[in-house]
């Protein structure tokens, strides 16, 4: 569903992504893991083109993402794929009910009471309901990002990615975010996770990436990945994992 | 003391509405319709030239740009002469003094604030921007649903000191015999010769009491608008500390 074929991308003279060469088939949970500067969220950036390629072809559903396209088509390929920030950015002008409601109503041209009554069900769905009428201001992180799921998920997107959900999350708020992730997973939605989380790497994905210096260097199911890594730099990065 | 109250009772309307009905409509009327026109009419050339400027389009943002720097360049009588003798030139006929002020108001706030809603975007956390993107919104649907409601909530007490500044700039108008309240003291004084203090007193108070009431108004609004942001039953302390807490919370 998502391809990568020969995906490089440069900042300057530093590479940050290296002939990528990977695939996340459908209903297929990936996680992306790898010590902090390997490229990881660069990688799943450029998914739906918040980062730019240098060369290589990245294929969604069969689409060429940074093939030349009209900015409307890149909206339009942009509204499938639900994306989900480190940083939330849930809109703090908006209550989350609205926060859920923009983008069924303004992009895709929903009337208001469906998309009233969807964004209803969507908040139901991550446990969140009750505060429909709250701003974000008003909610914790965790209930933040949950709502931030609801959003990216308002738009049924085939497929979503998640770009380290948790790590700006309090500890005791990490649990009810990934709680919903794994019920998207349970549900069979296609996603591609970068996470710290390893619990959740082993527990539900059917891949693990392992990233380093903008290469994957490992990609394997997560028993195997955990209980046998192959790559030396993936061996000290578990050990380094665990000795903590 | 007792002039001023003299002062006041003979010349109270030629202070509130000028000449009228006699003649055209001046003094603090023709001062508030004046500036309110101005920012009115500045306000959406302003946020058209911040997007202007924030375009990666070089036709859109280079003249943008130089109108920007231009305008703030200099000062604003320089406008006002300048828009009073090219404004009749370019359209063939000549204008009322009330119009070329108008003129150079929306010209000269627009610039102005232009920069201010600028940075309001700018300051914004880059996310609300991908963030919207990511949904599928354009460029323009996200500035419209999800930037500028921000931003231009942000700069709400930007934009009403500048509205304080543009009624203190319409006494520019004086010079091309605009009517508006420094106009008409000054016919009072030219009236009673004999009395400048008092008269340019009551001026004064007059203008201070204008402005700061706007800016008194200005900070109630914004509480109000924190208040709504905090909850609709949110107590006082809740919208207190939710208006602190709040950017830390949208962007830890």
């Amino acid at each position: 569903m998502i391809v990568f074929s020969n995906v490089n991308k440069w900042y300057g003279h530093y590479q940050a992504l290296a002939d990528i060469n990977a695939e996340v088939r459908k209903g297929e949970v990936v996680v992306v893991c790898g010590p902090s500067g390997s490229g990881k969220s660069t990688l799943i950036r450029t998914v739906n083109r918040l980062e730019e390629i240098k060369s290589g072809e990245l294929l969604f559903e069969g689409q060429n993402v940074h093939a030349p396209m009209s900015s409307t088509e890149l909206n339009r390929l942009r509204s499938r794929i639900g994306f989900v920030f480190q940083s939330f950015n849930l809109f703090p002008h908006l209550s989350a009910l609205d926060n859920v409601m923009l983008s069924p109503m303004h992009v895709a041209g929903v009337k208001r009471g469906d998309a009233r009554d969807k964004a209803m069900q969507l908040l139901d769905r991550v446990g969140l309901a009750a505060k429909a009428m709250s701003y974000p201001a008003q909610l914790s992180g965790g209930q933040q990002q949950r709502v931030a799921i609801a959003r990216a998920l308002a738009m049924e997107p085939p497929a979503m990615l998640f770009d380290e959900p948790t790590s700006a999350l309090d500890p005791e708020m990490v649990g009810e975010v990934l709680a919903v992730m794994r019920s998207l997973a349970k549900d069979g939605m296609t996603m591609m996770c970068v996470t710290h989380e390893m619990g959740f790497a082993r527990e539900v994905a059917d891949r693990v990436w392992f990233m380093d210096a903008g290469r994957i260097l490992e990609s394997a199911e997560p028993e195997t990945f955990f209980r046998n890594p192959q790559h030396p730099r993936a061996q000290r990065f578990l050990s380094d994992l665990r000795s903590h | 003391m007792n002039s001023v109250f003299e002062i006041l009772r003979d010349n109270w309307l030629l202070l509130l509405v000028g000449q009228y009905p006699n003649g055209p409509l001046g003094g603090i009327a023709c001062t508030l319709i004046l500036s309110v026109l101005g920012i009115v009419l500045a306000f959406p050339l302003s946020v058209l030239l911040a997007l202007a400027r924030l375009s990666h389009w070089r036709l859109l943002n280079w003249p943008a740009g130089a109108l920007v720097y231009i305008v703030r360049g200099v000062p604003l009588l320089m406008v006002i002469l300048w828009v009073y003798f090219l404004v009749p030139l370019l359209i063939g006929r000549n204008v009322t003094g009330f119009v070329t002020m108008l003129c150079t108001l929306v010209i000269y706030e627009g610039a102005y604030l232009a920069e201010v809603v600028r940075a309001g975007i700018e300051a914004l956390p880059k996310g609300q921007m991908e963030a919207a993107r990511s949904l599928g919104h354009s460029h323009l649907g996200a500035m419209r649903l999800v930037i500028l409601p921000q931003a231009l909530f942000n700069m709400l007490p930007s934009m009403l000191s500048q509205f304080v500044s543009t009624i203190k700039e319409t006494t520019l108008g004086y010079v091309i015999n605009v009517p508006e309240l420094t106009f008409a003291a000054n016919q009072i004084n030219n009236q009673l010769l004999t009395k400048p203090f008092q008269v340019f007193f009551i001026l004064a108070v007059i203008y201070y009491v204008l402005c700061w009431s706007l800016t008194r108004a200005a900070t109630a609004l914004e509480r109000r608008i924190e208040a709504k942001r905090a909850g609709p039953r949110a107590t006082v302390a809740e919208i207190r500390a939710a208006g602190l807490v709040q950017p830390v919370a949208a962007e830890p």
